[in-house]
């Protein structure tokens, strides 16, 4: 028997409420979390009667996904499920961000929901529609529509004009155009990325790195870290701890642990403590769990079966045993000759 | 009251180094990264994902350009998180491996071309931050990173094959 719940948003969050019901084939809720099904996850499965599923052990045709958990930092998995049209919990408080964010609306998406925000839904409660909202559209989806409609506009003046023959200023004047509107955009993309992602990082990191200069832990990772990673023995044990298998998918999402100890490196770096032709293995060193939380994701994205993510998940992960250790023996040989 | 005021300053002063910071950072990188990466991204928009596809095609049937050339044009053409998409080109059975390739590549490529994952370019800006204030230059240690990137997804690629060829192997 299967029942709707209502998921609301937790404190700091965004996006929904959403309504939903399971059907016959559209019955799983996938917890694409790290660590196995997240009690979030095995609660909305408990309400609505689905099946709650550990998204990085077993994989799930798109089109049987209820709802999708994750604890995305706003990166990437936030967005990718939206942009499948996939209901999607993130249990982390972020909004429309990411380089997704375009498709992350208000019926598809809610953050930072606990175990708290679910409940039944009541008698002739309306279920949420993927559809029906976008139509409506927030700010960014109408400025995207825009440039749409100037391009339908000149697609019918193009069918109308089909018979005449274009003089070359014409042609020109359109080559010229549409050259100059894919720069714009690509500005717009930029600005759009420094504002949402980049300077946000610079804020917390910046934040963090203050408090660490003048608080003296600055001297605690100088006299720990920076002998560690000017050595390869050092760094290779830095480069085998990341690349654990157990470890690796918890130090991924959005990267933000490997930029975080990017930027305190380069900080020992800048003083002199660590010599600087390690900045070559130190990058590899650090970043050995690269994309280890996402494998699933990623493989679905490029349109993998279920039972080769099943087995792609393990593969990837011992493989980083390997080549993790040895990308910084390889970088290090390359950093020869180097400042 | 003077040790209030006392109080006060002390929990500024933690924050005036952090301020410092952000103002370099914000002053130092982000002028650069924006007209690079608008420059790029223009450039990769006028030429278009469809005229790649083919060349993508192409690119996945032998192993050393399947690891190498594919991953390196899904990344520079899609960017994080899309680049991966371009895993329905290759065959099931190196899905995993390209996977793997294609996300190892996503770091190395941030000294050049940041355009291609601009939500995490502090692995390698923040390390390279620690190079430029020893009054270093840059150039260097960007085209080996994305050299020696293109060496490690390589190998990636072909140990990740491997292991998944064998588990597939055990498992049947």
């Amino acid at each position: 028997m299967y029942k709707a719940i209502t998921i609301s948003q937790g404190s700091g969050g965004w996006g929904g409420p959403l309504t939903i019901m399971p059907t016959d084939i559209c019955n799983k809720i996938v917890s694409v979390t790290g660590g196995g099904i997240h009690p979030v996850a095995a609660k909305i499965a408990e309400m609505t009667g689905c099946e709650a599923i550990d998204g990085f052990t077993k994989s799930v045709p798109d089109d049987q996904i209820l709802v999708a958990v994750v604890d995305c930092g706003g990166t990437a998995r936030c967005g990718v499920y939206p942009k499948k049209k996939i209901f999607t919990v993130n249990l982390t408080p972020v909004g429309k961000v990411g380089p997704l964010a375009q498709y992350i609306t208000e019926n598809l998406y809610v953050s930072a929901v606990t175990e708290s925000c679910l409940r039944y839904a009541g008698e002739g409660a309306i279920l949420t529609s993927k559809e029906g909202l976008v139509a409506a559209g927030t700010g960014p989806r109408t400025a995207h529509s825009e440039p749409k409609t100037k391009a339908q506009a000149r697609a019918e003046i193009a069918a109308m004009n089909v018979n005449k023959k274009r003089n070359i200023i014409t042609r020109l004047g359109i080559g010229v155009g549409g050259v100059v509107n894919k720069f714009y955009q690509a500005g717009r993309e930029t600005i759009d990325m420094v504002v949402k992602t980049i300077l946000p990082f610079m804020a917390f990191v910046s934040m963090i790195i203050g408090i660490i200069k003048v608080s003296g832990i600055g001297n605690l990772i100088a006299n720990t870290i920076s002998p560690l990673a000017s050595t390869l023995p050092g760094m290779l044990v830095i480069s085998v701890v990341c690349s654990l298998p157990f470890i690796s998918p918890v130090l991924g999402p959005g990267a933000v642990i490997a930029q975080v100890v990017g930027t305190l490196l380069g900080v020992e770096f800048g003083l002199g403590h660590i010599p600087a032709q390690y900045a070559l293995p130190a990058l590899f060193a650090i970043n050995g769990q690269v994309g280890c939380d996402f494998v699933p994701v990623g493989l679905s994205l490029g349109e993998a079966d279920p039972e080769t993510i099943e087995m792609g998940v393990p593969a990837v992960l011992y493989s980083r045993l390997i080549t993790g250790p040895l990308a910084v023996i390889i970088a290090y040989f390359f950093s020869f000759g180097m400042y | 009251m003077e040790l209030l005021a006392g109080l006060a300053n002390g929990f500024m002063e933690l924050f005036k180094a952090g301020a410092e910071t952000f103002a370099g950072w914000v002053a130092g990188i982000i002028p650069l990264i924006v007209v690079l990466m608008t420059a790029v991204s223009a450039v990769i928009k006028l030429i278009g994902e469809e005229r790649v596809q083919s060349l993508a095609q192409k690119a996945t049937k032998n192993i050393i350009t399947r690891y190498t050339i594919l991953p390196i044009l899904s990344v520079l053409f899609l960017g994080n998180p899309m680049c991966y998409s371009f895993g329905r080109f290759v065959e099931e059975k190196h899905k995993p491996a390209f996977y793997d390739a294609t996300v190892s590549f996503l770091h190395p490529v941030t000294g050049l071309f940041p355009h291609a994952n601009g939500g995490e370019l502090f692995v390698y800006m923040g390390i390279a931050a620690g190079i430029t204030k020893l009054g270093l230059p840059l150039g260097d240690l960007a085209v080996r990173y994305f050299l020696v990137g293109i060496i490690i997804i390589f190998i990636r690629g072909i140990v990740t094959e491997k292991i998944y060829t064998s588990m597939k192997a055990k498992a049947k």
